[in-house]
């Protein structure tokens, strides 16, 4: 039963997805706690198969009965299933939040929930692949999913969706041709199979060719700089419910899926026509480091800073991924849960500040502190923790990345980690500068915050604290799983 | 709202190929096995059968019943897909893996022969569902669409 | 046999393979519609060239003349893997044309949406009213 842990993660919140229409039609208010459940049903399932997946190894999950290279294969190593654990963990977070501050005319609409149940079995599916065309498959069904929920805002959410939605295509189309170059080229879409066959065909071109599309197709959708003109717009205009789920997930998974490629495909010191390829991808991620944290800095919207925040985050964990080292990878990987956990909380606050005070922007903050001291306690904690002081998980994250860019060397990546870190100080203090500023006249009274968003936020908060302090485990799990060979 | 056609030779025409159209779908649905075809091309050709009744006859008319109800097996398909695949979980094998199909008094190769047209009929009526709802949704006007 | 210059080189594989030309100008011509015409259909209609030139592409490379359906029937011993086609990028090609529909779907929703609340399918005239 254990080595079916991985496509019962995917079938729980698909099946259900695939039923609410029929079970759901006549008796609405089962939606919401219909998946709710099946996404608890997930966490307890992805919390089993880490324990069996650390315990016993790798799962690898032969679909049809076909073994790969010929069949669809499924690769549950530790890397997937910390993704998986994170992932689901994030997306009930969010759920419980989302109770809340749901717009009322989503929260009865069948259509809404299905969209969040297919949009966590997406990302499941993203997480196990071990085969590349069945990422792209998983990639679309996760963008899809998000191009309608990031709509069902209504109004402006609806111009935001469209251009999501044709970057998004665009990119995973990119992604797409890639995918085809390669196969041209090596005959194989495997994972492990094309890790064993593509270091001696480096040089042909239309396998650096099919490498470019597929970076350039998973830039788009990890939103890296110059390629992020969807992200403001869309999580700033997204629901409340749902910007928390969008903002932690989709560009995660789409650097993971880039770390799996570049893991198994490049190593440190390969070259294409004499440009070291890490040490360019490392340069990229250190641009968009400092530019999201400057970006970050000019903005007066509080969904938007946030949102330029975690691209800047993303341009960090690609500096950890690509400078060759383990200590940095890990520490690039680790920081990636983080980064997860951190932009789902600061999504909720900044819903929780629109819903219970009206703040659309960083003016309208005034007095906040005094009237919520739930949200300015989840505030302060994820402002510890994205700076990255300790005890905090964030700390220990850019702390091994800078660790692993002085021993490669490579000081250029440690300038842009400390300079990235400055700028989240900036406007971090900028948000608490107007947060805690206290207006002469208005009393203070205490404004009743529902205990869904208290759960919600106090949990995140904690998770944030516990993955701190557990870090050199996980740490130790992650190094484990990507020395066994097992990516 | 979509209102009947009022031409005659289009009403005519469309009493005859609509339903010439739905068995050339189930015949691509079925001959996937030997040939180009199979659940998803059936499923669009199945939706398009059922949208030119829409548009010919309107949506509220008797003769195009089907595409109206057809709407309430929303989501039906994928559970046959993922009930075939449940069931070869079950049987002992991987998801979807036929081998394992336990259904009574079937050998091997029929084993896979009734998975693989069960999934077929499974994904060409989701696609059929999908092709007439998307239809449906697009030509609304202000009022809600069905179980919105 | 003299070197050819890369120009040389390149137009000789053009007309050796003219079917990758053909790849090329339609994903250029797509993203050229994509990104210069404002109309929200016309945008799509410049996406859904893309996504099909890039399918254009797999077929490109993995039609095969005169081959056969890879099924083995009854009276057949073996199969010539030279003479039968080659099943992945048929079922590689199929699954890029279903995700193109989905994607097709999703956007006229969102540009019908966009009609029914700002009554223009033009983005800069859409922009001015959303403010």
């Amino acid at each position: 039963m254990s080595s079916q842990l991985p496509i019962l993660l995917f079938l729980v919140p698909f099946v259900t997805a695939v039923a609410m229409p029929i079970l759901c039609a006549k008796r609405r208010s089962w939606c919401q706690p219909l998946t709710t459940g099946a996404v608890s049903v997930m966490v307890v399932l992805s919390i089993i198969n880490l324990r069996v997946v650390l315990s016993e190894g790798p799962i690898e999950y032969a679909f049809g009965g076909w073994g790969a290279p010929l069949g669809i294969a499924w690769l549950d190593d530790p890397l997937a299933a910390v993704m998986a654990l994170a992932m689901t963990a994030v997306a009930l977070l969010s759920l419980i939040y989302g109770r809340v501050v749901v717009p009322s005319n989503l929260d009865r609409s069948v259509p809404y929930y299905t969209l969040i149940l297919l949009f966590t079995a997406a990302l499941i599916g993203i997480v196990f692949a071990a085969d590349l065309f069945n990422v792209f498959v998983f990639l679309e069904v996760a963008a899809l999913t998000g191009y309608a929920l990031v709509g069902a805002g209504g109004g402006k959410a609806l111009v935001y969706a469209f251009r999501y939605l044709l970057l998004g295509s665009f990119g995973a189309t990119l992604y797409l041709l890639g995918v085809s170059y390669l196969y041209a080229a090596v005959g194989t879409l495997n994972m492990v199979d094309l890790a064993a066959r593509l270091p001696e065909l480096m040089t042909s071109t239309a396998v650096v060719t099919g490498l470019v599309f597929v970076f350039l197709g998973l830039s788009i959708k990890m939103a890296l700089i110059p390629l992020h003109g969807w992200l403001p717009g869309a999580y700033a205009n997204a629901p409340q419910s749902v910007a928390p789920l969008l903002a932690s997930t989709i560009t995660k998974v789409s650097l993971v899926v880039w770390v799996r490629i570049e893991f198994s495909i490049i190593a440190p010191g390969v070259e294409v026509s004499h440009i070291p390829v890490l040490v360019l991808l490392e340069d990229i991620g250190a641009l968009v480091a400092v530019i999201g944290g400057a970006l970050a800095l000019v903005q007066t919207n509080i969904k938007r800073m946030f949102a330029y925040g975690g691209i800047g985050h993303i341009g960090l964990i690609l500096i950890g991924v690509s400078l060759g080292n383990s200590t940095a990878l890990t520490g690039g990987l680790f920081y990636l849960i983080n980064d997860a956990v951190m932009q789902a909380t600061l999504f909720m606050v900044a819903g929780a500040v629109l819903h219970y005070h009206g703040a659309h922007s960083l003016d309208d903050l005034k007095g906040v502190s005094s009237r919520s001291p739930w949200l300015t306690g989840a505030l302060v904690v994820v402002a510890v923790s994205m700076v990255g002081l300790p005890p905090t998980g964030g700390f220990f994250g850019k702390w091994n990345i800078v660790l692993g860019a002085l021993e490669a060397q490579h000081y250029l990546a440690v300038f842009a980690v400390l300079v990235s870190t400055l700028l989240t100080l900036g406007y971090f203090l900028r948000l608490f500068s107007c947060w805690f500023h206290q207006p002469a006249t208005i009393e203070s009274e205490q404004l009743e915050v529902a205990v869904p968003l208290r759960v919600s936020l106090g949990l995140a908060s904690v998770a944030m604290i516990v993955l701190g302090f557990m870090s050199d485990s996980i740490v130790r799990v992650l190094f484990d799983s990507l020395t066994s060979g097992g990516s | 709202m979509i209102q009947a056609h009022d031409s005659v030779i289009v009403r005519t025409l469309g009493r005859i190929v609509i339903p010439v159209a739905q068995l050339f779908g189930f015949y691509v649905l079925v001959f996937g096995q030997h040939g180009p075809g199979g659940g998803f091309v059936g499923g669009v050709i199945l939706a398009a059968s059922l949208i030119l009744a829409i548009l010919i006859f309107g949506r509220d008319a008797p003769d195009s019943w089907l595409a109206a109800k057809v709407l309430h097996g929303d989501g039906l398909g994928l559970l046959i897909f993922a009930g075939v695949g449940g069931l070869c979980l079950i049987g002992g094998g991987q998801f979807l893996n036929y081998t394992h199909l336990q259904i009574p008094g079937l050998d091997e190769a029929s084993r896979h022969y009734v998975g693989i047209m069960l999934t077929q009929i499974g994904v060409a009526s989701d696609v059929a569902v999908t092709g007439v709802s998307i239809a449906i949704s697009l030509s609304a006007d202000d009022e809600d669409v069905s179980h919105g | 046999m003299t070197k050819m210059s890369p120009m040389d080189e390149l137009i000789q594989a053009l007309i050796q393979r003219p079917n990758f030309g053909v790849f090329v100008i339609l994903f250029l011509w797509g993203i050229y519609i994509m990104a210069v015409h404002p109309n929200y259909v016309k945008k799509l209609i410049g996406l859904y060239i893309v996504q099909t030139s890039v399918v254009f592409f797999l077929v490109a490379f993995s039609a095969k003349d005169g081959a056969t359906v890879p099924v083995i029937s009854a009276e057949m011993a073996s199969l010539e893997p030279l003479v039968s086609a080659n099943p992945l990028p048929h079922a590689l090609t199929v699954t890029a044309i279903v995700v193109q529909v989905a994607t097709l779907g999703v956007s006229l929703a969102l540009v019908s949406a966009i009609y029914r609340k700002y009554g223009s399918l033009d983005e800069d005239e859409v922009l001015k009213r959303v403010g």
